[in-house]
C-alpha cells in the first residue's frame, strides 16, 4: 500500500460528505416494519385458532387421501395393462401348444416311422417341454425379461424344426418306396 | 479489547432485536449517516441510496435475530448495504466493473503516485470516474474491504478484483494530475 492509499484510508471519514434525509427515511422504515408486524401478528393469530388448527389438519388427511388413491390408481393401471399383456401371451401359447401337440400326436400314430425314430422323437420333444416348463415360470416372475421370451420362441423354434425334419425322413422313405416300384 | 469492539451496542441491539422500536431508531440514528454514504458512493443518486438505506434496516431489524457477534454490529449492516447497492446495479444494468475486465497486473511502478494527497481533489477524481472504477476504488479504499471480499460482493476473481482496481487507481491518478 503506497502513500496515496494510505492517506485514502486514514481519512475515510472525510469522505462521508452527504447528510441522509433521517426522518423520512426513518418514517418509511417504521411504516415498513409494521406491516411486517402486522403480517407476523395475524400469521400468528390465524395459527392459534384451533378451527384454523382443525381446516389444516383435514387439508393433510384430505391430501394424504388424494395421493394414496392416486398412488393405487397408477399401480392398478399398471396391474391392468400387465394382466392384458399376460393374456395375450397365453393365447399365443395356447395356439402354439395345440399346434405342437396335434403334430406330436400325427407322429405317434404315423405308421411309416419306426418305434426307434418315434422314441428319438418323443425323447427331444421331452426335453424340450421341461425346458419350456421352466421359462415359463421364469416368464411369470419376470414378465419384462425379453431374454426370457427371446429363448420361449427358441423353443417352439426347435420343436417346429424337429417336426420338419420328421416330416422330411417319411417323405424321403416315400419316396424311395416309390422308386422300388419303378423298379419293379 | 477486539471483543469489547464485536459487542459495540449489545445492549441496544438486544432490545431491537426482542422488537423494542425505541431501540431500533437509536440504532438507525447511530448508523444511518454512515450507510447512507456508503451507498452513495456506490449509486451516486440520492434517491436510489434512501431506497437502499430503507430497505437495508427493515431487513437488518427483520434478520436481526441472525446477528452473532462474529462481525461488528457496523461492519454487518454494511455489509447488507453494500450488497443491497450493488444489486440495485446490477438490476438497473449498470456495469459494477469496466466492461474491459482482461485479466491481467499491472505493476506497482507504474501505479506509484507521487501526487501530494488532497482529500477535495481526490473527491473529484472518484467523482469523474467511470461506472466500475468508482465502485472498485470505493469498496478497496474507503470501504475497506481486501479483494478476496470484494470478489464475493461483486461476483468476480480474485484476480480480476486486482487487476480492475489497479487500473482505476491508475485512471484515478490520472485525473487527479490534470486537475
Amino acid at each position: 500500500m503506497d502513500d496515496f492509499e494510505k492517506y485514502i484510508r486514514e481519512n475515510k471519514l472525510l469522505f462521508d460528505e452527504h447528510k441522509a434525509d433521517e426522518d423520512k427515511i426513518w418514517a418509511d422504515i417504521e411504516s415498513k416494519l409494521d406491516i411486517e408486524n402486522k403480517k407476523e401478528s395475524v400469521r400468528f393469530v390465524i395459527w392459534k385458532s384451533p378451527f384454523i388448527k382443525i381446516a389444516a389438519v383435514i387439508c393433510v388427511l384430505l391430501g394424504s387421501f388424494t395421493m394414496l388413491k392416486l398412488v393405487t390408481k397408477i399401480n392398478t393401471n399398471t396391474t391392468h395393462k400387465n394382466a392384458a399383456i399376460h393374456q395375450e401371451l397365453n393365447d399365443i401359447d395356447n395356439y402354439y401348444k395345440g399346434l405342437v401337440s396335434f403334430q406330436v400326436a400325427l407322429v405317434k400314430e404315423h405308421s411309416k416311422l419306426s418305434a426307434s425314430d418315434k422314441e428319438e422323437f418323443l425323447s427331444f420333444m421331452d426335453d424340450l417341454d421341461k425346458e419350456y416348463m421352466v421359462l415359463k415360470e421364469e416368464m411369470n416372475a419376470n414378465l419384462n425379461n425379453e431374454y426370457i421370451l427371446e429363448a420361449i420362441v427358441q423353443n417352439y423354434k426347435k420343436r417346429i424344426e424337429l417336426i420338419e425334419n420328421l416330416l422330411e425322413q417319411i417323405k424321403d422313405s416315400k419316396k424311395s418306396d416309390d422308386n422300388e416300384g419303378y423298379i419293379l | 479489547m477486539k471483543t469489547n469492539i464485536l459487542y459495540t451496542h449489545k445492549d441496544l441491539i438486544e432490545k431491537s432485536k426482542s422488537g423494542d422500536r425505541v431501540s431500533q431508531y437509536q440504532l438507525y440514528k447511530l448508523y444511518v449517516d454512515a450507510m447512507y454514504n456508503v451507498s452513495m458512493r456506490i449509486l451516486n443518486i440520492k434517491e436510489d441510496a434512501e431506497d437502499i438505506i430503507q430497505d437495508s434496516f427493515v431487513d437488518a431489524f427483520k434478520n436481526l435475530n441472525s446477528f452473532r457477534y462474529e462481525s461488528t454490529f457496523g461492519s454487518w449492516l454494511k455489509r447488507i448495504v453494500v450488497n443491497k447497492s450493488i444489486n440495485h446495479l446490477k438490476a438497473k444494468k449498470i456495469p459494477v466493473i469496466p466492461l474491459d475486465h482482461h485479466e491481467y497486473h499491472i505493476s506497482e511502478e507504474i501505479n506509484k503516485s507521487n501526487i501530494t494527497p488532497d482529500i477535495k481533489k481526490i473527491k473529484q477524481g472518484i467523482a469523474a470516474l467511470p461506472d466500475g472504477y468508482k465502485q472498485i476504488i470505493a469498496l478497496y479504499l474507503i470501504e475497506g474491504y481486501d479483494h478476496k471480499e470484494i470478489s464475493e460482493i461483486l461476483g468476480i476473481t480474485h484476480s480480476t478484483s486486482k487487476s480492475q482496481y489497479h487500473r482505476a487507481k491508475k485512471k484515478l491518478i490520472q485525473i487527479i494530475n490534470t486537475l
